[in-house]
C-alpha cells in the first residue's frame, strides 16, 4: 500500500509538473492519469471505468492564460486512487472527482504563484550567461513545489483511503442519492463551457443537431463526428465557391 | 557563419514542450522559452554572448505551446540565424514579433486543442472506457499525441522555413478563421451528441389517482417531459449552464449551484415520502 500509495504520489505530482508536454499533456485529463493509476494499483479496469468517469464534468475543461476552473490533474489520479481503495461506485466516484477537483484550485493557484520565484532565481544566471543553471531552474524546483502541494496529499489521501471508504458506508441514502444527482448534472458545466467557446449564433444550430442526431436516431460519438466532418467540408466548399464568385 | 542544424532545430522545437515546467502568473512561459531557446544561442553565438541573447526570452510570453504556438519558435530560431549571420535584427525586433503572435496563435491553439481534439477524442474514449474497453485510454493517448506532435512539428519548421512575413499573411488573409469555423461546426456536433450521453437529470416523481376507470398511475417524467421531447431536462440544464457562463457566472460559483440541486433534489424526495 506504501509503494502504491508513493507512485500515485509521483503521477499526481507529474500530473502539475509538467516536465514535457511530449508526455504530460494527457496527464491533465482524468481518463489518462486516473488510468495510469489504476495500473499502478493493480486494477487497471476498474480503475479505467473509475477514471473516465471522473473525466465525465471536465470534458469541456479549458484553460486559458494559467486560470482553471477545477482541477482534473489532481482530481483524477487521487479521485480514482481514493475511488479504487474505499471501493466506491461510479457515480460517486464522479462527484467526489468534482469535489477534489474544486478543491484543488487552491493548490493549482499556490502552485503557479510559487513558481514565480524561480523565475527571478533564473534571471540572475540568465544574466551571467549561465544556461545550465537557467535550465536548472526550470526543471527542479517547480517538481518540489508540486510534490509538497500535489504530491504529499495524494499520498495521504491514498493512505487513508480506506478509512475513507468505511466513513463514507455509513452515510445514509439520502446523502448518497444527493451524490449521484450532482454527478449526473455536473458533465453540463464541461459542455456549457465549450458552448460558450464554440457557439457562435451562425453555427449554433449544428449544437442541436449533434443533440437530436443523438436523441432520436441514437447515433454513437462516432457517427456523429462523421456526419459533422461530411457537413463542415460540404459547408467548407460552398463558402469557398460563393466567396470566390463576390470576388470576381 | 553559424548555421543551425536540423537538430538543433529538432531539440527547439522538442524542448518548447516544457514551457510550462515552471509555469507561473508572473511570466507564465518566459523561463520555459530560455530554456528552450537554449541549443539555439549555443549552435548561434560565442560563449560571452549567451547572457545578452537568453535575456530577451526571460519576458513575459504566453501561448499555445504544443500544437500550433510552435510556429512562434520556429519563426524566432530563423530570426536568431539572421542575425547570428549580422543582419540588422535587434533583440527587441525578435521580442515584439514573440508578442505579436502569442495572441493570435493562442486562440486558434485552443480552440483546435481544447475545444475540438479534446473533446471529440474525450467523448468517444469515455464512452469505450466505461463500457469496460482498455483500447478507451490507450487510443486516447495515442491519438492526442500523433495529432499533437504531427501539427507541432509541421508548424514549427513552417514557422522556420517561411519566417514572419508568411506567417502574419496568412493569419490576415482570413482563410484560418474559416477553417476554424468547420472544425468548430464538427466540436458543436459532438457537444451535442456529449450532451445526451453525458448529462443525467430526471424527475421520476409518480402519482397514483383512484377515479371510475380503477387506479391510475401518472409520472411526471415518463408523462410529461419524455412526452414532450425526449432529453429536454439535461438539454435545459446545459442551456442554463451557459446561459449562466455568458453572464460571466464563474464556473466554481455554478459547480456550487450543482450542489444545491442535488439537495433540494433530496428535499423534495423526501417530503414525497421516498426515504420514509
Amino acid at each position: 500500500m506504501v509503494l502504491q500509495a508513493i507512485l500515485v504520489a509521483l503521477v499526481t505530482t507529474c500530473c502539475t509538473w509538467w516536465f514535457s508536454h511530449t508526455i504530460t499533456r494527457t496527464w491533465l485529463y482524468p481518463i489518462w492519469a486516473g488510468f495510469l493509476v489504476g495500473i499502478m494499483m493493480g486494477k487497471p479496469l476498474e480503475g479505467m471505468m473509475i477514471a473516465a468517469a471522473i473525466n465525465l464534468p471536465y470534458v469541456g475543461f479549458i484553460t486559458a492564460g494559467g486560470s482553471m476552473p477545477g482541477n482534473p490533474m489532481f482530481a483524477g489520479p487521487v479521485g480514482t486512487a481514493l475511488a479504487l481503495v474505499s471501493g466506491m461506485d461510479i457515480n460517486a466516484a464522479t462527484t467526489i472527482g468534482v469535489v477534489l477537483g474544486s478543491v484543488a484550485v487552491l493548490s493549482w493557484n499556490a502552485y503557479m504563484s510559487i513558481n514565480s520565484i524561480w523565475v527571478h532565481a533564473a534571471d540572475k544566471y540568465a544574466a551571467q550567461g549561465n544556461l545550465k543553471m537557467v535550465r536548472v531552474c526550470n526543471y527542479v524546483p517547480s517538481f518540489f513545489v508540486s510534490l509538497v502541494l500535489n504530491g504529499i496529499p495524494a499520498f495521504l489521501i491514498v493512505m487513508l483511503g480506506e478509512s475513507f471508504g468505511e466513513w463514507l458506508k455509513t452515510f445514509p441514502q439520502w446523502i448518497m442519492d444527493a451524490f449521484s444527482v450532482i454527478g449526473g448534472i455536473m458533465p453540463a458545466l464541461g459542455i456549457g463551457m465549450l458552448l460558450n467557446y464554440l457557439g457562435k449564433r451562425k453555427i449554433l444550430p449544428f449544437f442541436f443537431a449533434g443533440f437530436f442526431l443523438t436523441q432520436f436516431l441514437n447515433l454513437s460519438t462516432m457517427a456523429v463526428t462523421v456526419f459533422g466532418v461530411i457537413i463542415a467540408i460540404i459547408m467548407y466548399n460552398y463558402n469557398s465557391k460563393s466567396t470566390e464568385k463576390v470576388g470576381v | 557563419m553559424p548555421e543551425l542544424k536540423k537538430s538543433d532545430l529538432v531539440k527547439n522545437w522538442l524542448l518548447g514542450y516544457s514551457s510550462e515546467t515552471c509555469y507561473n502568473y508572473e511570466r507564465l512561459q518566459a523561463l520555459g522559452n530560455a530554456n528552450a531557446f537554449i541549443p539555439i544561442i549555443r549552435a548561434l553565438y560565442p560563449k560571452e554572448k549567451y547572457a545578452e541573447e537568453i535575456q530577451k526570452y526571460m519576458v513575459f510570453f504566453n501561448t499555445e505551446p504544443s500544437y500550433i504556438g510552435t510556429v512562434i519558435h520556429g519563426i524566432t530560431a530563423a530570426m536568431e540565424e539572421k542575425r547570428a549571420n549580422g543582419e540588422d535584427i535587434t533583440a527587441e525586433e525578435i521580442i515584439s514579433v514573440r508578442s505579436a503572435l502569442m495572441g493570435p496563435l493562442a486562440g486558434v491553439g485552443d480552440v483546435v486543442s481544447q475545444s475540438i481534439v479534446y473533446p471529440i477524442l474525450a467523448g468517444i474514449c469515455i464512452q469505450l472506457a466505461l463500457a469496460g474497453n482498455f483500447a478507451g485510454p490507450i487510443l486516447f493517448e495515442i491519438i492526442y499525441k500523433v495529432i499533437m506532435l504531427t501539427l507541432g512539428y509541421n508548424m514549427y519548421m513552417m514557422g522556420y522555413r517561411q519566417g514572419k512575413t508568411a506567417i502574419i499573411n496568412f493569419l490576415q488573409s482570413g482563410k484560418l478563421n474559416r477553417i476554424l469555423e468547420m472544425v468548430s461546426i464538427v466540436g458543436l456536433m459532438v457537444v451535442g451528441n456529449m450532451t445526451v450521453n453525458n448529462v443525467k437529470f430526471s424527475i421520476p416523481i409518480e402519482w397514483t389517482f383512484t377515479n371510475e376507470l380503477g387506479v391510475v398511475k401518472f409520472n411526471l417524467q415518463t408523462g410529461v417531459f419524455d412526452a414532450l421531447l425526449p432529453g429536454m431536462l439535461p438539454l435545459g440544464i446545459v442551456l442554463g449552464v451557459w446561459a449562466l457562463l455568458r453572464k460571466r457566472v464563474q464556473p466554481l460559483t455554478i459547480v456550487g449551484l450543482m450542489f444545491l440541486v442535488g439537495i433540494v433534489y433530496v428535499a423534495v424526495s423526501a417530503l414525497l415520502g421516498v426515504y420514509a
